[in-house]
């Protein structure tokens, strides 16, 4: 990486005093205009994705007179934090943040290791039907959801697994689950762009096909399994559709899964009170904490995601 | 005599492999099977049955309470998706109308912020940070309530009335169409996580000596965007395009995916017309991506894959 900045920065030609009349101060005019207007255009572009939080925020703390004021748009009259508890309670924070994890830790562990696995296999070795079952990878990935849902459900519920998180931990450990084949994929690109000695010298060394997997290849592939790892666990987290029909029973609800309950359990939780509680305001302090976890990760592996295509080298 | 000696003392110390007879190739055969044979179980129980029962299901009429129950129908579920259901085609045609909008928006808007994140200028990491921001915590449901609540169009476009311009100059069907749009606006963008990070990757792959040399020929920067980076990243585009379509329509977010949910789950338990729904949707989602590849695979520029 270090080289390749080294020889993209241009010769530093020293040139004479006069020659800065001409040419080269009209040029460093006109950059200077380029790079105010790429910045004016990368704020715009940064408003877009801020705007949403800014406003969760900002709504958040707003008392219901805020909320029916319209000269406050952005900033409330005053800071006012009892939607956060009423939220967390209401949500039952803990449990569903628990069950979140257990669901997104969980499936982005499977689907880690079992990616990591049929990828080398798909990328490494060389075997007849290896193409066509690659195409069927592919395949897979166009299939919606929503199709088989149903045949899903009926497998799923005569396993007895409605209401357990096996639905999204299990298939994950065979390389499906959400965009599990878009993972195979990532593992399989990053894979073929390794170099090949390393695990001939394995193999004459009398280690097994599995050995060099797991000792060689999997080490090396650490930026591809970080970044696999995050991803599903950040889809997992987000996802709602396949949660929402497995799941059926509040207390094993995900915490997005919440949101969607939150009037009825902010009235158990005070006791009939919801209709004087509940407003915009209460929805986006709930709606904040259900982001809280993923964004606080987010500011901690950032780096990861940023560079992640060009770790895993997916596109070649 | 000696050597021989010692040959054969070296033969006793290393036992005899039992698998000599197997040929290099037949033993990495196996290997390969043994490395893809979870997903080819997966494959077989959690995809490909599935999909031949929902298929199944599709002719058959089978409610949710009873699941035993199995009643053979013929066509009748996907005559009825067509002729009898009101609500059906209505929203696959609202589905298919908003895709075919949000893909166009999604791919520009992405491949546009791409290379501005690509910029070398100061702090471009940051902004990098910030557009990524979506991807992980663009929650279906947290969007949902942001939607409830009007956090769309409006904030963008304060102050311009769009729709008002667009209904005087082109139609009021554009109007529609644009105003509906404007108001997802802001959660179409969000969609453009995964699409900015694979343009990302496909700038930096390619190669500086191209921008240089176009520069010696006295390219400018508008030129060398048309000339060199479009024809190089064409390939990621497509790649992006399919990933960008298979995206949206397969996203929660979607009057079609809502629908076959309520049939099946929420009120409607009708499981067989259910999965008569997904699989109309299915065979309409696989044609349209055939046709955009089969379209766009046309203008793919294949740098070194091939002469023409």
């Amino acid at each position: 990486m270090a080289s390749l900045t080294a020889s993209a920065t241009p010769f530093v030609v020293v040139r004479p005093k006069w020659y800065r009349d001409g040419q080269v101060v009209r040029r460093r005019t006109v950059t200077f205009l380029q790079r105010a207007f790429t910045y004016i255009v990368l704020i715009d572009i940064a408003f877009v994705f801020l705007v949403p939080i800014c406003y969760i925020l900002a709504t958040s703390l707003k008392t219901s007179q805020d909320l029916s004021d319209p000269t406050i748009v952005w900033i409330p009259s005053g800071f006012f934090w009892i939607n956060y508890p009423l939220a967390f309670f209401s949500m039952a924070y803990v449990k569903s943040l628990t069950n979140s994890l257990y669901i997104s830790l969980g499936s982005a562990v499977g689907q880690t290791i079992s990616c990591a696995f049929v990828g080398y296999g798909f990328a490494r070795i060389r075997f007849p039907g290896r193409d066509a079952l690659f195409a069927l990878v592919l395949f897979t990935f166009l299939v919606p959801p929503q199709t088989i849902i149903v045949p899903l459900f009926i497998l799923y519920k005569n396993l007895g697994w409605i209401n357990t998180y096996n639905p999204f931990v299990i298939p994950s450990f065979f390389g499906h689950g959400l965009k599990g084949a878009l993972f195979v994929v990532v593992f399989r690109q990053f894979f073929k762009t390794l170099p090949w000695e390393l695990e001939e010298a394995a193999r004459i060394d009398g280690a097994s096909a599995f050995g060099t997997w797991w000792r060689i290849m999997v080490p090396l592939a650490m930026p591809a399994v970080v970044v696999v790892f995050l991803f599903s666990v950040v889809w997992h987290w987000n996802d709602f559709f396949e949660p929402f029909i497995y799941l059926n029973r509040m207390e094993y609800f995900t915490l997005p899964m919440r949101l969607s309950v939150l009037s009825p359990s902010l009235d158990t939780a005070t006791g009939g009170q919801a209709s004087e509680l509940f407003n915009e305001a209460l929805v986006m302090a709930a709606v904040f904490l259900v982001i809280l976890p993923p964004l606080s990760i987010y500011l901690f592996t950032q780096r990861f995601f940023v560079e992640s295509i060009d770790r895993t080298g997916l596109v070649e | 005599m000696k050597v021989a000696v010692a040959r054969r003392e070296v033969d006793q110390l290393v036992p005899e492999p039992r698998r000599r007879r197997m040929s290099l190739t037949t033993q990495r055969m196996f290997e390969g099977y043994f490395f893809v044979s979870p997903w080819i179980v997966g494959f077989l129980v959690f995809l490909l049955w599935p999909l031949f029962q929902s298929l199944f299901l599709s002719f058959n009429e089978l409610q949710a309470t009873s699941l035993t129950d199995l009643k053979w129908k013929g066509i009748d579920n996907y005559k009825e998706a067509f002729v009898i259901d009101a609500r059906f085609l209505p929203k696959l045609w609202q589905t298919l109308r908003n895709n075919l909008l949000d893909v166009p928006v999604i791919m520009i808007f992405s491949l546009f912020s791409a290379i501005l994140a690509n910029q070398k200028i100061k702090g471009v990491i940051g902004f990098r940070a910030v557009f990524f921001l979506p991807l992980v915590i663009g929650s279906a449901q947290v969007i949902k309530q942001l939607f409830a609540q009007g956090v769309g169009g409006a904030t963008l476009t304060q102050g311009v009335n769009i729709q008002e311009l667009v209904f005087e100059y082109i139609g009021p069907d554009a109007a529609a169409g644009v105003s509906d749009l404007l108001n997802r606006l802001l959660f179409v963008l969000w969609k453009t996580g995964v699409q900015m990070l694979i343009f990302l990757a496909g700038l930096n792959s390619v190669s500086p000596v191209l921008y240089e040399a176009a520069r010696v020929d006295g390219a400018t920067d508008w030129d060398r965007f048309w000339k060199v980076t479009l024809p190089l990243l064409s390939p990621v585009i497509l790649v992006n395009l399919v990933y960008t379509i298979v995206d949206s329509f397969t996203d929660t977010f979607n009057s079609v995916l809502e629908y076959i949910q309520m049939t099946a789950f929420a009120g409607g338990f009708r499981l067989g017309y259910a999965a008569a729904l997904g699989w109309i949707y299915f065979v309409v989602v696989f044609v349209v991506l055939f046709l955009v590849v089969r379209v766009t695979n046309r203008y793919v520029f294949y740098a070194g894959d091939r002469s023409g």
